[in-house]
């Protein structure tokens, strides 16, 4: 039974750091496994990456942001999501030159409560909000926090409107190239509010597959797994929301690899042309904040009019598919 | 098959070895059996397949070689002597490599052939000459092909071993009007009916193979459209039947056919249905059914994959892509001159699914041929 309540994407706002890098660059910085033509060839060009910014940094840009341009009494806000996709962005590792092997290190007992969320609440001036923490679902985890957050909207009747953020910081040093996609940081923060008058949440679907945990040892059969169990689960997520691909108006990718958009695209039979790819070269593959960026990136390009239906997909490791139907 | 004697080549091979393992079983029959020395001997490599006993009862071993000549590389009292007796020739030697070149797939599938039709030519007292072939010899055709059509009409082939074949076709169809020959075109055999058992694992077995381990995304083809896929006691009771009753020269199908025949998303689910009953365990990985796509979406995924150097997906594909274009190529084949003849014996290909799900649990339970089981 459909929600009597409902509950939109109100505001979203992003923080890219300023410092970008080309693939190019990236390679002659030893940041890259594979080489740049084969990255172009999958659709990348340049990545955002922090310098000084740290991941709490990042995402308290991108909320202060948010509620600066939602025009949102700070004091609706009910609740705070904090969604993280690196098991390091729900620390508060400090990225400002650290060392690569301090991501995860904890010197004291006290540093294991140390939260990020908290941090927000108390940086933002969010008196009124709770918060809670989303981790394990990869680059899904914002949509995990659209998700519950849509959830308690319609569960508590004094719950107006929920802050959820996202912020990942790639460790220093590493790799940017995985699994063939181009990664970049970044943050987004998004106010889910009641009865919003725009990106109503109408469907939101979820597969995990916990046999595919070991993003290292059986990358090949998460790959493998990849594309069956996109095309099912998007399938599952318009025949829930009554919808057919038809009635998409756009398509709001994470920004992986564009063929891998292409062969998605021609497996839930939706053309190129309704699949907004526009960042992908641009922006690359933030973790857990594409989707978000992009759907505001799309919007304020006019690629969707009022009333139009938006299939939001996106992939973590763990293994998550992730699928939402947005109505503009 | 009364006081025949009978040249039987390629009977180490996934039909010969039927072939064989039936003829044995006949005391009117004088069996010859032309093998290559490879690491082993040609005695040892029998022996092997039949164990002493049957070897010593009623066979005679001859070290020899296809590809050697119209004498097929046997001295000379050899083959004097072969030709006199020779009532029927059984031809199975070849390659059913997919990824051979094409000179090196003509020299084992069509020089072969050739040098075994001269042998034929030159035995007086030859009754049926039988040279195994394919269903495939139709290349990228699609929707009927019967028993009467030849090649590929211009369409082009998915493998070289389709091709070679063909070409095979064409020499020994010439030589119809001289002498009694057959061709036996066979759909793809996946296993003994009953046992599931697999003489020689193929193409069929490692896609389950990669199904199983979940390296399948996608299978170029149509869900609809129908597989052949036969049983291999099916083929050696059959063609033995055909070799035997020496019909009218021409090409006879040992295939499914449309009545026999399941479609393609069948035989996916009843894949995936067996890998989950045989091996409970196997749920847990949650392997999603592969996608049946349409040619364009499959090559750009394997594109993609050559383009990522990934050796594990890539050497997945390759596997796949080296048959699987076939299913992009749907075709029924019509078996209207093998049924009358096979039908008064009672000998009738097995509905797939009826048979299939054994011969994956065989392939389980062998872990692809590496196990005895």
């Amino acid at each position: 039974m459909k929600p009597s309540v409902s509950a939109g994407i109100h505001s979203i706002a992003e923080y890219l750091p300023p410092h970008v890098a080309s693939v190019e660059d990236l390679r002659e910085r030893g940041l890259l496994r594979g080489s740049p033509d084969t990255l172009r060839s999958f659709g990348f060009n340049t990545v955002h990456l922090a310098c000084d910014e740290s991941n709490i940094d990042m995402a308290l840009a991108a909320a202060d942001t948010v509620l600066e341009e939602s025009g949102i009494d700070r004091n609706e806000i009910g609740m705070i999501l904090y969604a993280a996709a690196l098991n390091s962005s729900s620390t508060l590792w400090d990225g400002n030159g650290s060392s690569r092997d301090s991501v995860l290190r904890f010197e004291t007992v006290p540093d294991l409560f140390k939260y990020p969320a908290s941090v927000l609440q108390s940086e933002l001036d969010l008196t009124n909000a709770a918060v809670a923490g989303i981790n394990q679902v990869g680059c899904a985890s914002i949509f995990a926090a659209l998700r519950m957050a849509r959830a308690m909207i319609v569960a508590e009747d004094d719950l107006q409107s929920v802050l959820c953020v996202s912020a990942d910081r790639f460790p220093q040093g590493r790799h940017r190239d995985l699994a063939y996609n181009l990664v970049s940081d970044g943050a987004c923060a998004a106010i889910v509010r009641r009865d919003s008058d725009c990106n109503t949440i109408v469907e939101c679907t979820q597969v995990t597959k916990g046999a595919l945990w070991d993003s290292e040892e059986i990358e090949n059969e998460i790959i493998a797994a990849y594309f069956p169990t996109a095309a099912a689960l998007v399938e599952r997520t318009l025949a829930k929301a009554g919808l057919d691909i038809d009635d998409i108006a756009l398509v709001i990718p994470h920004n992986v690899s564009l063929r891998s958009w292409e062969i998605l695209g021609r497996l839930i039979k939706c053309p190129a042309d309704r699949i907004y790819t526009d960042n992908i070269a641009r922006v690359g593959h933030t973790i857990a904040s594409d989707n978000l960026l992009n759907l505001r990136h799309a919007v304020e390009a006019g690629r969707v009019k009022k009333g139009d239906y938006m299939l939001l997909f996106t992939f973590g490791y763990g293994s998550n598919w992730a699928c939402m139907v947005v109505q503009h | 098959m009364k006081r025949a004697s009978i040249l039987l080549t390629g009977a180490t091979g996934a039909v010969g070895s039927d072939l064989l393992r039936s003829l044995v079983q006949r005391d009117s029959v004088r069996l010859n059996v032309l093998v290559r020395h490879s690491d082993r001997s040609p005695a040892d490599r029998i022996k092997a397949l039949l164990g002493d006993t049957a070897l010593a009862a009623s066979i005679t071993v001859l070290e020899g070689d296809i590809s050697a000549g119209p004498r097929l590389g046997m001295h000379d009292l050899a083959v004097a002597s072969l030709r006199r007796e020779t009532t029927h020739i059984i031809h199975c030697a070849g390659s059913t490599s997919f990824t051979l070149d094409l000179a090196d797939a003509r020299a084992a599938n069509v020089q072969g052939s050739r040098n075994v039709l001269e042998f034929a030519r030159a035995c007086p007292a030859l009754e049926c000459g039988a040279f195994l072939s394919t269903v495939y010899v139709s290349g990228k055709r699609c929707g009927d092909f019967s028993e009467f059509d030849f090649g590929d009409a211009g369409l082009g082939f998915v493998n070289t071993y389709e091709e070679s074949k063909a070409e095979m076709e064409a020499v020994i169809q010439s030589a119809m009007k001289e002498l009694p020959l057959i061709l036996v075109r066979l759909s793809t055999l996946v296993g003994d009916s009953t046992t599931g058992r697999v003489n020689q694992f193929n193409t069929v077995h490692h896609a389950i193979r990669l199904l199983y381990s979940g390296l399948a995304p996608m299978i170029p083809g149509d869900p609809n459209e129908p597989v052949d896929f036969v049983s291999s006691d099916f083929v050696a009771a059959a063609a033995l039947h055909l070799v035997e009753h020496a019909p009218r020269p021409g090409v006879y199908h040992l295939a499914a056919g449309k009545e026999s025949s399941n479609t393609l998303g069948d035989i996916i689910d009843e894949t995936m249905a067996a890998l989950a009953s045989f091996r409970p365990q196997w749920r847990k990985r949650a392997v999603e059914r592969p996608l049946i796509v349409d040619l364009d979406t499959y090559e750009l995924f394997v594109r993609s994959v050559e383009e990522t150097g990934n050796p594990v997906l890539r050497d997945a594909t390759r596997s796949i892509r080296t048959f699987a274009y076939q299913l992009a190529h749907p075709k029924v084949f019509e078996t209207s001159q093998a049924a009358a003849t096979l039908a008064w014996n009672g000998i009738a290909p097995q509905q797939s699914l009826a048979f299939y799900p054994r011969v994956v649990r065989y392939c389980l339970e062998s872990n692809w041929g590496r196990r005895a089981c």
